[in-house]
Protein backbone atom coordinates (compact mmCIF):
# COMPACT_ATOMS: atom_id res chain seq x y z
CA UNK A 1 0.00 0.00 0.00
CA UNK A 2 2.99 2.33 0.50
CA UNK A 3 3.02 3.29 -3.18
CA UNK A 4 -0.50 4.55 -3.17
CA UNK A 5 0.46 7.36 -0.58
CA UNK A 6 2.15 9.60 -3.04
CA UNK A 7 -0.59 9.67 -5.21
CA UNK A 8 -3.26 10.06 -2.66
CA UNK A 9 -1.05 13.28 -1.74
CA UNK A 10 -0.86 14.33 -5.39
CA UNK A 11 -4.48 13.98 -5.87
CA UNK A 12 -5.49 15.60 -2.44
CA UNK A 13 -3.48 18.60 -3.19
CA UNK A 14 -3.75 19.31 -7.01
CA UNK A 15 -7.44 18.51 -7.23
CA UNK A 16 -9.49 17.45 -3.89
CA UNK A 17 -8.53 21.20 -2.24
CA UNK A 18 -8.44 22.94 -5.57
CA UNK A 19 -12.67 23.53 -6.41
CA UNK A 20 -12.36 24.28 -9.73
CA UNK A 21 -10.52 20.98 -10.61
CA UNK A 22 -12.60 18.81 -7.89
CA UNK A 23 -15.88 20.51 -9.82
CA UNK A 24 -14.61 20.23 -13.40
CA UNK A 25 -13.68 16.20 -13.08
CA UNK A 26 -17.07 15.58 -11.26
CA UNK A 27 -18.94 17.40 -14.29
CA UNK A 28 -16.46 15.02 -16.61
CA UNK A 29 -16.98 11.62 -14.93
CA UNK A 30 -20.72 12.50 -15.00
CA UNK A 31 -20.95 13.13 -18.61
CA UNK A 32 -19.21 9.80 -18.87
CA UNK A 33 -21.42 8.28 -16.65
CA UNK A 34 -24.36 9.89 -18.84
CA UNK A 35 -22.55 7.74 -21.73
CA UNK A 36 -22.13 11.07 -23.49
CA UNK A 37 -18.73 11.26 -26.32
CA UNK A 38 -15.80 11.83 -24.59
CA UNK A 39 -15.03 15.05 -26.52
CA UNK A 40 -18.46 16.74 -24.74
CA UNK A 41 -16.64 15.26 -21.68
CA UNK A 42 -13.99 17.34 -22.28
CA UNK A 43 -15.64 20.59 -22.90
CA UNK A 44 -17.90 20.15 -20.21
CA UNK A 45 -14.38 19.29 -17.80
CA UNK A 46 -13.35 23.01 -19.35
CA UNK A 47 -16.36 25.05 -19.39
CA UNK A 48 -16.58 24.02 -15.19
CA UNK A 49 -13.05 24.51 -14.25
CA UNK A 50 -13.03 27.93 -16.35
CA UNK A 51 -16.97 29.06 -15.05
CA UNK A 52 -15.24 28.17 -11.68
CA UNK A 53 -12.66 30.23 -12.10
CA UNK A 54 -14.27 33.19 -13.11
CA UNK A 55 -16.53 32.68 -10.22
CA UNK A 56 -13.79 32.77 -7.67
CA UNK A 57 -12.03 36.04 -9.40
CA UNK A 58 -15.65 37.79 -8.72
CA UNK A 59 -16.07 36.67 -4.95
CA UNK A 60 -12.66 38.09 -4.48
CA UNK A 61 -13.14 40.95 -6.36
CA UNK A 62 -16.55 41.69 -4.45
CA UNK A 63 -15.08 40.79 -0.99
CA UNK A 64 -11.86 42.94 -1.90
CA UNK A 65 -13.98 46.27 -2.91
CA UNK A 66 -15.76 46.09 0.06
CA UNK A 67 -13.14 45.72 2.26
CA UNK A 68 -12.17 49.63 2.28
CA UNK A 69 -15.57 50.59 3.37
CA UNK A 70 -15.78 48.08 5.75
CA UNK A 71 -12.74 49.26 7.67
CA UNK A 72 -13.47 52.43 7.35
CA UNK A 73 -16.78 51.55 9.13
CA UNK A 74 -15.26 49.60 11.81
CA UNK A 75 -12.55 52.43 12.65
CA UNK A 76 -15.65 55.07 12.58
CA UNK A 77 -18.48 53.61 14.02
CA UNK A 78 -16.95 50.58 15.34
CA UNK A 79 -19.83 49.24 13.09
CA UNK A 80 -19.67 46.09 10.45
CA UNK A 81 -21.61 45.44 7.77
CA UNK A 82 -23.53 43.24 4.92
CA UNK A 83 -25.50 43.00 2.09
CA UNK A 84 -28.00 40.33 1.64
CA UNK A 85 -27.69 39.13 -1.04
CA UNK A 86 -27.00 35.41 -2.18
CA UNK A 87 -24.27 36.43 -4.06
CA UNK A 88 -22.53 38.57 -1.51
CA UNK A 89 -23.64 35.93 0.45
CA UNK A 90 -21.73 33.16 -1.26
CA UNK A 91 -18.74 35.10 -1.43
CA UNK A 92 -18.87 36.14 2.10
CA UNK A 93 -19.07 32.00 3.12
CA UNK A 94 -16.39 31.01 0.81
CA UNK A 95 -13.87 33.85 2.13
CA UNK A 96 -15.22 32.44 5.87
CA UNK A 97 -14.47 29.34 4.82
CA UNK A 98 -10.65 29.58 3.89
CA UNK A 99 -10.20 32.51 6.89
CA UNK A 100 -10.26 29.22 9.19
CA UNK A 101 -8.21 27.00 6.47
CA UNK A 102 -10.28 24.94 5.43
CA UNK A 103 -11.56 23.52 1.35
CA UNK A 104 -14.20 25.30 -0.41
CA UNK A 105 -14.46 22.25 -2.65
CA UNK A 106 -16.87 20.63 0.46
CA UNK A 107 -19.32 22.95 -1.22
CA UNK A 108 -19.75 20.39 -4.46
CA UNK A 109 -20.11 17.44 -2.22
CA UNK A 110 -22.40 18.64 0.20
CA UNK A 111 -24.42 19.96 -3.04
CA UNK A 112 -24.02 16.21 -4.48
CA UNK A 113 -25.00 14.50 -1.58
CA UNK A 114 -27.90 16.63 -0.49
CA UNK A 115 -29.52 16.28 -4.31
CA UNK A 116 -29.11 12.26 -3.88
CA UNK A 117 -30.84 12.00 -0.03
CA UNK A 118 -34.03 14.68 -2.31
CA UNK A 119 -33.92 11.93 -4.75
CA UNK A 120 -33.58 8.78 -2.09
CA UNK A 121 -36.56 10.52 -0.37
CA UNK A 122 -39.08 11.38 -3.60
CA UNK A 123 -38.28 7.51 -4.16
CA UNK A 124 -39.56 6.77 -1.38
CA UNK A 125 -42.28 9.44 -0.97
CA UNK A 126 -44.95 6.48 -0.04
CA UNK A 127 -43.67 6.80 3.42
CA UNK A 128 -41.22 10.40 3.09
CA UNK A 129 -44.42 12.17 1.91
CA UNK A 130 -42.32 14.03 -0.31
CA UNK A 131 -42.98 14.83 -4.33
CA UNK A 132 -40.15 17.48 -5.00
CA UNK A 133 -37.05 17.26 -6.71
CA UNK A 134 -35.23 20.69 -6.07
CA UNK A 135 -33.14 21.13 -9.21
CA UNK A 136 -32.53 25.12 -9.37
CA UNK A 137 -28.66 24.54 -10.23
CA UNK A 138 -27.35 28.21 -8.70
CA UNK A 139 -29.41 28.19 -5.80
CA UNK A 140 -27.93 24.59 -4.84
CA UNK A 141 -24.91 26.27 -4.84
CA UNK A 142 -26.07 29.08 -3.22
CA UNK A 143 -27.06 27.41 -0.69
CA UNK A 144 -24.62 24.62 -0.02
CA UNK A 145 -21.86 27.35 0.22
CA UNK A 146 -23.51 29.46 2.83
CA UNK A 147 -24.78 26.24 4.65
CA UNK A 148 -21.08 24.56 4.39
CA UNK A 149 -20.11 28.26 6.17
CA UNK A 150 -23.07 27.66 9.09
CA UNK A 151 -21.60 24.30 9.87
CA UNK A 152 -17.98 24.60 9.97
CA UNK A 153 -18.85 27.49 12.44
CA UNK A 154 -20.78 25.35 14.58
CA UNK A 155 -18.50 22.69 14.47
CA UNK A 156 -14.92 23.74 13.87
CA UNK A 157 -13.68 20.43 15.10
CA UNK A 158 -15.46 18.21 12.72
CA UNK A 159 -13.23 16.45 9.85
CA UNK A 160 -14.33 17.28 6.34
CA UNK A 161 -15.93 13.93 5.88
CA UNK A 162 -18.46 14.28 9.04
CA UNK A 163 -19.18 18.10 7.62
CA UNK A 164 -19.97 16.83 4.33
CA UNK A 165 -22.48 14.11 5.21
CA UNK A 166 -24.13 15.50 8.11
CA UNK A 167 -24.98 18.38 6.05
CA UNK A 168 -25.66 16.66 2.85
CA UNK A 169 -28.31 15.06 4.82
CA UNK A 170 -29.49 18.52 6.60
CA UNK A 171 -29.49 20.44 3.30
CA UNK A 172 -31.03 17.39 1.54
CA UNK A 173 -33.69 17.18 3.76
CA UNK A 174 -34.15 20.83 3.46
CA UNK A 175 -34.56 20.88 -0.09
CA UNK A 176 -37.11 18.36 -0.02
CA UNK A 177 -39.64 19.53 2.47
CA UNK A 178 -39.30 23.25 1.83
CA UNK A 179 -39.92 22.51 -1.81
CA UNK A 180 -42.67 20.06 -1.04
CA UNK A 181 -44.72 22.67 0.90
CA UNK A 182 -44.89 24.74 -2.03
CA UNK A 183 -46.87 21.94 -4.45
CA UNK A 184 -50.36 23.68 -2.91
CA UNK A 185 -49.70 27.01 -3.67
CA UNK A 186 -48.23 26.52 -6.99
CA UNK A 187 -50.20 23.76 -8.41
CA UNK A 188 -53.19 26.86 -7.74
CA UNK A 189 -51.47 29.67 -8.91
CA UNK A 190 -50.80 27.93 -11.99
CA UNK A 191 -54.03 25.70 -12.17
CA UNK A 192 -52.29 22.78 -12.60
CA UNK A 193 -48.89 24.15 -14.45
CA UNK A 194 -47.11 20.92 -13.15
CA UNK A 195 -44.09 22.42 -11.05
CA UNK A 196 -43.11 23.92 -7.48
CA UNK A 197 -41.16 26.18 -6.39
CA UNK A 198 -37.33 25.45 -5.30
CA UNK A 199 -35.71 28.75 -4.73
CA UNK A 200 -34.85 30.57 -1.63
CA UNK A 201 -38.39 31.53 0.10
CA UNK A 202 -39.96 28.15 0.22
CA UNK A 203 -41.53 28.42 4.14
CA UNK A 204 -42.39 32.39 2.69
CA UNK A 205 -44.33 31.05 -0.31
CA UNK A 206 -46.22 28.73 2.18
CA UNK A 207 -46.94 31.13 4.68
CA UNK A 208 -48.63 33.46 2.13
CA UNK A 209 -50.98 31.05 1.00
CA UNK A 210 -51.93 30.42 4.65
CA UNK A 211 -52.05 34.17 5.30
CA UNK A 212 -52.83 36.45 2.10
CA UNK A 213 -56.63 35.46 1.77
CA UNK A 214 -57.22 37.15 5.68
CA UNK A 215 -55.23 39.56 5.07
CA UNK A 216 -56.94 41.15 2.11
CA UNK A 217 -59.55 40.66 -0.36
CA UNK A 218 -59.20 38.71 -3.66
CA UNK A 219 -61.60 40.83 -5.79
CA UNK A 220 -59.60 43.83 -5.34
CA UNK A 221 -56.78 42.50 -7.31
CA UNK A 222 -54.02 45.34 -8.41
CA UNK A 223 -54.65 44.28 -12.04
CA UNK A 224 -56.48 47.52 -12.80
CA UNK A 225 -53.31 49.83 -11.02
CA UNK A 226 -51.52 52.16 -13.22
CA UNK A 227 -47.68 52.37 -12.48
CA UNK A 228 -44.95 54.45 -13.22
CA UNK A 229 -42.70 53.39 -16.50
CA UNK A 230 -39.98 54.41 -15.52
CA UNK A 231 -39.70 51.20 -13.00
CA UNK A 232 -39.38 49.00 -15.73
CA UNK A 233 -35.23 50.38 -15.48
CA UNK A 234 -35.04 47.73 -12.29
CA UNK A 235 -36.00 44.70 -15.08
CA UNK A 236 -32.10 44.69 -15.97
CA UNK A 237 -30.10 43.47 -13.28
CA UNK A 238 -26.87 45.44 -13.55
CA UNK A 239 -29.20 48.60 -13.89
CA UNK A 240 -30.68 47.72 -10.40
CA UNK A 241 -27.95 46.68 -8.77
CA UNK A 242 -26.27 49.70 -9.89
CA UNK A 243 -28.66 52.25 -8.32
CA UNK A 244 -28.95 50.35 -5.00
CA UNK A 245 -25.59 49.79 -4.74
CA UNK A 246 -24.94 53.94 -5.62
CA UNK A 247 -27.88 54.85 -3.11
CA UNK A 248 -25.94 52.62 -0.41
CA UNK A 249 -22.00 53.28 -0.42
CA UNK A 250 -23.02 57.09 -1.45
CA UNK A 251 -24.56 57.65 1.54
CA UNK A 252 -21.61 55.48 3.43
CA UNK A 253 -19.22 56.53 2.07
CA UNK A 254 -20.45 60.33 2.48
CA UNK A 255 -20.39 60.13 5.87
CA UNK A 256 -17.14 58.74 6.19
CA UNK A 257 -15.99 61.51 4.78
CA UNK A 258 -13.08 62.24 1.60
CA UNK A 259 -9.98 62.00 4.23
CA UNK A 260 -10.63 58.37 5.54
CA UNK A 261 -11.13 57.36 1.86
CA UNK A 262 -7.51 58.64 1.13
CA UNK A 263 -6.58 57.14 3.86
CA UNK A 264 -7.70 53.35 4.06
CA UNK A 265 -8.34 53.09 -0.07
CA UNK A 266 -5.06 53.10 -2.06
CA UNK A 267 -7.80 52.98 -4.96
CA UNK A 268 -8.98 56.22 -4.50
CA UNK A 269 -6.63 58.90 -6.58
CA UNK A 270 -5.48 61.66 -5.07
CA UNK A 271 -7.08 64.00 -7.65
CA UNK A 272 -10.00 61.76 -8.40
CA UNK A 273 -13.43 63.86 -7.62
CA UNK A 274 -15.47 61.86 -4.48
CA UNK A 275 -18.32 61.67 -6.53
CA UNK A 276 -16.65 59.90 -9.18
CA UNK A 277 -15.02 57.88 -6.78
CA UNK A 278 -18.23 56.92 -5.25
CA UNK A 279 -19.89 56.13 -8.46
CA UNK A 280 -17.11 54.13 -9.53
CA UNK A 281 -17.15 52.22 -5.90
CA UNK A 282 -20.42 51.51 -6.54
CA UNK A 283 -20.81 50.51 -9.54
CA UNK A 284 -17.80 47.84 -9.43
CA UNK A 285 -20.07 45.82 -7.52
CA UNK A 286 -22.51 45.34 -10.38
CA UNK A 287 -19.27 44.55 -12.25
CA UNK A 288 -18.30 41.78 -9.72
CA UNK A 289 -21.89 40.66 -10.06
CA UNK A 290 -22.25 40.10 -13.30
CA UNK A 291 -18.83 38.58 -13.86
CA UNK A 292 -20.15 36.32 -10.91
CA UNK A 293 -22.99 35.27 -12.29
CA UNK A 294 -21.51 34.78 -15.78
CA UNK A 295 -19.16 31.92 -14.20
CA UNK A 296 -21.94 30.29 -12.12
CA UNK A 297 -24.40 30.43 -15.45
CA UNK A 298 -21.18 28.65 -16.80
CA UNK A 299 -20.72 25.42 -14.44
CA UNK A 300 -24.18 25.50 -13.29
CA UNK A 301 -25.66 24.83 -16.78
CA UNK A 302 -23.83 21.90 -16.92
CA UNK A 303 -25.23 20.79 -13.39
CA UNK A 304 -28.64 21.60 -13.88
CA UNK A 305 -29.21 20.34 -17.34
CA UNK A 306 -28.44 16.53 -15.99
CA UNK A 307 -30.39 17.72 -12.89
CA UNK A 308 -33.24 17.63 -14.81
CA UNK A 309 -32.71 14.38 -17.28
CA UNK A 310 -32.13 12.83 -13.81
CA UNK A 311 -35.62 14.34 -12.73
CA UNK A 312 -37.47 13.39 -15.85
CA UNK A 313 -35.97 9.80 -16.26
CA UNK A 314 -36.24 8.37 -12.59
CA UNK A 315 -38.80 10.18 -10.59
CA UNK A 316 -42.31 10.26 -12.68
CA UNK A 317 -45.16 11.01 -10.55
CA UNK A 318 -43.20 13.78 -9.07
CA UNK A 319 -42.69 17.11 -9.51
CA UNK A 320 -39.72 19.42 -10.14
CA UNK A 321 -39.14 22.10 -8.17
CA UNK A 322 -37.85 25.41 -10.03
CA UNK A 323 -36.60 28.71 -10.02
CA UNK A 324 -39.34 31.59 -8.50
CA UNK A 325 -39.11 32.65 -11.46
CA UNK A 326 -41.58 30.69 -13.05
CA UNK A 327 -44.57 31.65 -11.01
CA UNK A 328 -44.36 34.98 -12.65
CA UNK A 329 -46.28 34.53 -15.92
CA UNK A 330 -49.18 33.36 -13.34
CA UNK A 331 -49.25 36.90 -11.84
CA UNK A 332 -49.58 40.06 -13.43
CA UNK A 333 -46.70 42.12 -14.37
CA UNK A 334 -47.53 45.10 -11.68
CA UNK A 335 -47.74 42.47 -8.79
CA UNK A 336 -43.85 41.83 -9.47
CA UNK A 337 -43.18 45.79 -9.25
CA UNK A 338 -45.66 46.46 -6.29
CA UNK A 339 -43.91 43.47 -4.44
CA UNK A 340 -40.52 44.98 -5.15
CA UNK A 341 -41.40 48.35 -4.22
CA UNK A 342 -42.84 47.39 -0.91
CA UNK A 343 -39.96 44.87 0.01
CA UNK A 344 -37.92 47.94 -0.63
CA UNK A 345 -39.64 50.27 1.73
CA UNK A 346 -40.01 47.59 4.53
CA UNK A 347 -36.29 47.24 4.00
CA UNK A 348 -35.60 50.80 4.07
CA UNK A 349 -37.95 51.36 6.98
CA UNK A 350 -35.90 48.30 9.18
CA UNK A 351 -32.49 49.51 7.82
CA UNK A 352 -33.26 52.75 9.28
CA UNK A 353 -34.48 51.04 12.57
CA UNK A 354 -31.06 49.18 12.99
CA UNK A 355 -28.71 52.42 12.83
CA UNK A 356 -31.70 54.18 15.25
CA UNK A 357 -31.52 51.47 17.57
CA UNK A 358 -27.53 51.40 17.16
CA UNK A 359 -27.10 47.99 15.91
CA UNK A 360 -23.33 46.60 15.90
CA UNK A 361 -23.92 45.45 12.18
CA UNK A 362 -25.47 47.58 9.00
CA UNK A 363 -27.20 45.80 6.37
CA UNK A 364 -27.38 47.03 2.88
CA UNK A 365 -30.04 45.65 0.62
CA UNK A 366 -28.86 43.59 -2.19
CA UNK A 367 -30.76 43.31 -5.38
CA UNK A 368 -32.09 39.32 -5.26
CA UNK A 369 -33.90 38.92 -1.75
CA UNK A 370 -35.39 42.65 -2.66
CA UNK A 371 -36.77 41.54 -6.18
CA UNK A 372 -36.92 37.79 -6.23
CA UNK A 373 -38.98 37.24 -2.86
CA UNK A 374 -40.92 40.18 -2.68
CA UNK A 375 -42.43 39.75 -6.48
CA UNK A 376 -42.99 36.05 -5.55
CA UNK A 377 -44.64 36.66 -2.50
CA UNK A 378 -46.69 39.06 -4.21
CA UNK A 379 -47.55 36.99 -7.07
CA UNK A 380 -49.51 34.61 -4.37
CA UNK A 381 -50.92 36.78 -2.65
CA UNK A 382 -52.87 39.13 -4.81
CA UNK A 383 -53.90 35.90 -6.69
CA UNK A 384 -55.37 35.23 -2.91
CA UNK A 385 -55.17 38.48 -1.22
CA UNK A 386 -55.87 40.98 -4.11
CA UNK A 387 -53.92 44.57 -3.55
CA UNK A 388 -53.98 45.04 0.21
CA UNK A 389 -52.19 41.32 1.23
CA UNK A 390 -49.44 42.23 -2.19
CA UNK A 391 -48.61 45.23 -0.63
CA UNK A 392 -48.75 43.96 2.92
CA UNK A 393 -47.12 40.91 3.04
CA UNK A 394 -44.07 42.34 0.68
CA UNK A 395 -43.67 45.05 3.19
CA UNK A 396 -42.98 43.08 6.50
CA UNK A 397 -41.11 40.32 4.24
CA UNK A 398 -38.68 43.17 3.46
CA UNK A 399 -38.94 43.86 7.44
CA UNK A 400 -37.79 40.59 8.53
CA UNK A 401 -35.19 40.07 5.09
CA UNK A 402 -32.91 43.19 7.32
CA UNK A 403 -33.32 42.06 10.81
CA UNK A 404 -33.02 38.15 10.24
CA UNK A 405 -29.93 39.16 7.61
CA UNK A 406 -28.61 40.89 10.49
CA UNK A 407 -28.98 38.97 12.97
CA UNK A 408 -27.22 36.30 10.91
CA UNK A 409 -24.43 38.13 9.33
CA UNK A 410 -23.51 39.29 13.04
CA UNK A 411 -23.47 35.78 15.00
CA UNK A 412 -22.34 33.68 12.46
CA UNK A 413 -19.81 36.57 11.59
CA UNK A 414 -20.17 36.86 7.97
CA UNK A 415 -20.36 40.05 8.25
CA UNK A 416 -16.30 40.36 8.28
CA UNK A 417 -16.68 39.91 5.00
CA UNK A 418 -19.67 41.68 3.95
CA UNK A 419 -22.34 39.66 3.12
CA UNK A 420 -24.95 37.63 4.48
CA UNK A 421 -27.24 35.29 1.94
CA UNK A 422 -30.42 37.49 2.84
CA UNK A 423 -33.40 35.34 1.36
CA UNK A 424 -36.43 35.18 3.27
CA UNK A 425 -35.83 31.05 4.46
CA UNK A 426 -32.29 32.58 4.92
CA UNK A 427 -33.51 35.55 7.16
CA UNK A 428 -35.59 33.33 9.36
CA UNK A 429 -35.63 29.22 9.40
CA UNK A 430 -31.97 28.87 8.91
CA UNK A 431 -30.64 31.29 11.39
CA UNK A 432 -32.54 29.36 13.51
CA UNK A 433 -31.64 26.11 12.55
CA UNK A 434 -27.62 27.70 12.79
CA UNK A 435 -28.41 28.64 16.73
CA UNK A 436 -29.55 25.46 17.46
CA UNK A 437 -26.89 23.71 15.58
CA UNK A 438 -24.52 26.14 17.57
CA UNK A 439 -26.16 25.41 21.16
CA UNK A 440 -27.70 22.21 20.12
CA UNK A 441 -24.69 20.24 18.55
CA UNK A 442 -25.46 16.94 17.17
CA UNK A 443 -28.94 16.61 19.13
CA UNK A 444 -29.52 20.06 17.65
CA UNK A 445 -28.87 18.66 14.11
CA UNK A 446 -30.64 15.45 14.77
CA UNK A 447 -33.70 17.30 16.24
CA UNK A 448 -33.56 19.95 13.07
CA UNK A 449 -33.72 17.31 10.30
CA UNK A 450 -36.52 14.83 12.38
CA UNK A 451 -38.98 18.41 12.88
CA UNK A 452 -38.25 19.03 8.81
CA UNK A 453 -39.28 15.22 8.29
CA UNK A 454 -42.09 15.39 10.32
CA UNK A 455 -44.00 18.62 7.80
CA UNK A 456 -44.79 16.37 4.97
CA UNK A 457 -46.61 13.77 7.43
CA UNK A 458 -48.66 16.29 9.09
CA UNK A 459 -49.65 17.99 5.84
CA UNK A 460 -50.66 14.58 4.66
CA UNK A 461 -52.99 14.02 7.39
CA UNK A 462 -55.00 16.69 6.35
CA UNK A 463 -55.87 15.67 3.20
CA UNK A 464 -55.01 11.65 2.64
CA UNK A 465 -56.90 11.50 -0.36
CA UNK A 466 -55.77 14.38 -2.55
CA UNK A 467 -52.47 14.90 -1.52
CA UNK A 468 -50.32 12.91 -4.03
CA UNK A 469 -53.24 13.91 -6.90
CA UNK A 470 -53.04 17.08 -6.71
CA UNK A 471 -49.48 16.84 -7.50
CA UNK A 472 -50.29 13.91 -10.49
CA UNK A 473 -53.34 14.74 -11.98
CA UNK A 474 -54.59 18.39 -11.27
CA UNK A 475 -57.80 18.05 -13.21
CA UNK A 476 -58.88 14.37 -11.14
CA UNK A 477 -57.62 16.76 -8.15
CA UNK A 478 -60.31 19.97 -8.89
CA UNK A 479 -63.54 16.96 -9.55
CA UNK A 480 -62.49 14.93 -6.07
CA UNK A 481 -62.57 18.65 -4.36
CA UNK A 482 -65.64 19.20 -6.44
CA UNK A 483 -67.66 16.41 -5.35
CA UNK A 484 -66.45 16.49 -1.64
CA UNK A 485 -67.81 20.01 -1.49
CA UNK A 486 -71.38 18.83 -3.40
CA UNK A 487 -71.34 16.18 -1.27
CA UNK A 488 -70.95 18.66 2.28
CA UNK A 489 -74.15 20.44 0.88
CA UNK A 490 -76.26 17.43 0.90
CA UNK B 1 -30.60 27.50 -38.78
CA UNK B 2 -32.28 29.50 -36.46
CA UNK B 3 -30.85 31.75 -33.30
CA UNK B 4 -32.87 31.63 -30.59
CA UNK B 5 -32.27 33.52 -26.93
CA UNK B 6 -34.04 32.68 -24.24
CA UNK B 7 -33.87 35.03 -21.41
CA UNK B 8 -34.87 35.99 -17.84
CA UNK B 9 -34.56 37.94 -14.58
CA UNK B 10 -31.21 37.19 -13.82
CA UNK B 11 -30.35 34.90 -16.69
CA UNK B 12 -29.74 32.03 -14.28
CA UNK B 13 -32.96 29.79 -13.87
CA UNK B 14 -35.79 30.06 -15.91
CA UNK B 15 -33.82 30.54 -19.11
CA UNK B 16 -32.11 27.63 -18.41
CA UNK B 17 -35.56 25.98 -18.33
CA UNK B 18 -36.90 27.39 -21.31
CA UNK B 19 -34.04 26.74 -23.07
CA UNK B 20 -34.13 22.77 -22.27
CA UNK B 21 -37.80 23.06 -22.72
CA UNK B 22 -37.20 24.72 -26.43
CA UNK B 23 -33.96 22.10 -27.39
CA UNK B 24 -37.00 18.96 -26.96
CA UNK B 25 -40.04 21.13 -28.94
CA UNK B 26 -37.23 22.27 -31.89
CA UNK B 27 -36.87 18.67 -32.06
CA UNK B 28 -40.04 17.44 -32.09
CA UNK B 29 -40.81 20.10 -34.99
CA UNK B 30 -37.57 19.22 -36.57
CA UNK B 31 -36.48 22.70 -36.39
CA UNK B 32 -32.55 23.24 -36.59
CA UNK B 33 -31.87 26.11 -34.12
CA UNK B 34 -28.86 27.01 -31.51
CA UNK B 35 -30.12 27.92 -28.35
CA UNK B 36 -28.57 30.31 -25.54
CA UNK B 37 -29.76 31.41 -22.58
CA UNK B 38 -28.86 35.02 -20.80
CA UNK B 39 -30.97 38.08 -18.76
CA UNK B 40 -33.46 40.12 -20.08
CA UNK B 41 -30.91 43.45 -20.21
CA UNK B 42 -27.84 41.09 -22.01
CA UNK B 43 -30.83 39.94 -24.64
CA UNK B 44 -32.22 43.00 -25.36
CA UNK B 45 -28.99 44.62 -26.09
CA UNK B 46 -28.16 41.78 -28.36
CA UNK B 47 -31.38 41.39 -29.70
CA UNK B 48 -30.16 42.33 -33.07
CA UNK B 49 -28.12 38.98 -33.69
CA UNK B 50 -30.68 36.65 -32.98
CA UNK B 51 -33.72 35.29 -34.87
CA UNK B 52 -36.23 34.73 -32.19
CA UNK B 53 -36.52 35.83 -28.10
CA UNK B 54 -38.30 33.94 -25.63
CA UNK B 55 -39.43 34.94 -22.49
CA UNK B 56 -41.74 34.92 -19.81
CA UNK B 57 -44.93 36.82 -20.55
CA UNK B 58 -44.15 39.46 -18.02
CA UNK B 59 -40.98 40.44 -19.12
CA UNK B 60 -41.90 41.28 -23.18
CA UNK B 61 -42.35 44.85 -22.74
CA UNK B 62 -38.45 45.07 -22.67
CA UNK B 63 -38.31 43.96 -26.18
CA UNK B 64 -41.27 46.11 -27.31
CA UNK B 65 -39.13 48.96 -28.29
CA UNK B 66 -35.92 46.64 -29.66
CA UNK B 67 -34.50 48.00 -32.52
CA UNK B 68 -33.86 44.68 -34.40
CA UNK B 69 -36.23 43.98 -37.42
CA UNK B 70 -37.80 40.80 -37.67
CA UNK B 71 -37.49 40.16 -34.08
CA UNK B 72 -39.96 36.95 -33.18
CA UNK B 73 -40.63 37.58 -29.91
CA UNK B 74 -42.48 35.39 -27.94
CA UNK B 75 -43.87 35.30 -23.80
CA UNK B 76 -44.82 32.28 -22.24
CA UNK B 77 -47.27 31.42 -19.66
CA UNK B 78 -45.97 28.38 -18.38
CA UNK B 79 -42.43 28.06 -18.85
CA UNK B 80 -42.77 24.28 -18.38
CA UNK B 81 -45.00 23.44 -20.40
CA UNK B 82 -44.18 21.52 -23.46
CA UNK B 83 -47.58 21.93 -24.88
CA UNK B 84 -47.85 25.71 -25.02
CA UNK B 85 -44.32 26.44 -26.27
CA UNK B 86 -45.24 23.49 -28.98
CA UNK B 87 -48.46 25.62 -29.55
CA UNK B 88 -46.65 29.24 -29.80
CA UNK B 89 -43.66 28.70 -31.71
CA UNK B 90 -45.70 26.54 -34.66
CA UNK B 91 -47.55 29.94 -34.43
CA UNK B 92 -45.32 32.59 -34.75
CA UNK B 93 -42.30 30.46 -36.57
CA UNK B 94 -43.67 27.80 -38.84
CA UNK B 95 -46.82 29.21 -40.07
CA UNK B 96 -45.07 32.65 -40.16
CA UNK B 97 -42.93 31.55 -42.60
Amino acid sequence: MEFLMPIWAFFQENILTKPQFFIGFIVFIGYLLLQRPIYEAVAGFIKAVVGYMILNVASGGLVGNFRPVLAGLKDRFDLSAAVIDPYFGQAAAQASIEHVGRSFSMMMVVLLIAFTINIVLVLFRRYTKIRTLFITGHVMVQQSSTALWLVIFCFPQLQDIGVVCMLGVLLGTYWSVASNLTVEPCQKLTEGGGFATGHQQMFGIWIVSKIAGKIGNKEKSLETLKLPGFLAIFNENVVATGILMFIFFGIIITILGPDLMHTIDKSFGAKQSFLFYIIEKSFNFAVYLTILQLGVRMFVAELTESFQGISNKILPGSMPAVDCAATYGFGHPNAVTFGFLFGALGQFLAIIGLIVFQSPILIISGFVPLFFDNATFAVFANRLGGIRAAAIIPFFSGMIQVLGGGFAAYFFTTGNFGGWHGNFDWDTIWPAIGVIMNYGQYVGVAAVILALLAIPQLLYRSNKDTYFLIAEDYDKYLEVVESKAAAQKN
Amino acid sequence: MLKVIAACGSGMGSSQIIKMKLEKVFKNLNIEASIYHTNVGDAKSQASNYDVVVCSESLIGTFQNSSAKNLIVIGLKNLLSEKEITEKVTEKILNAK
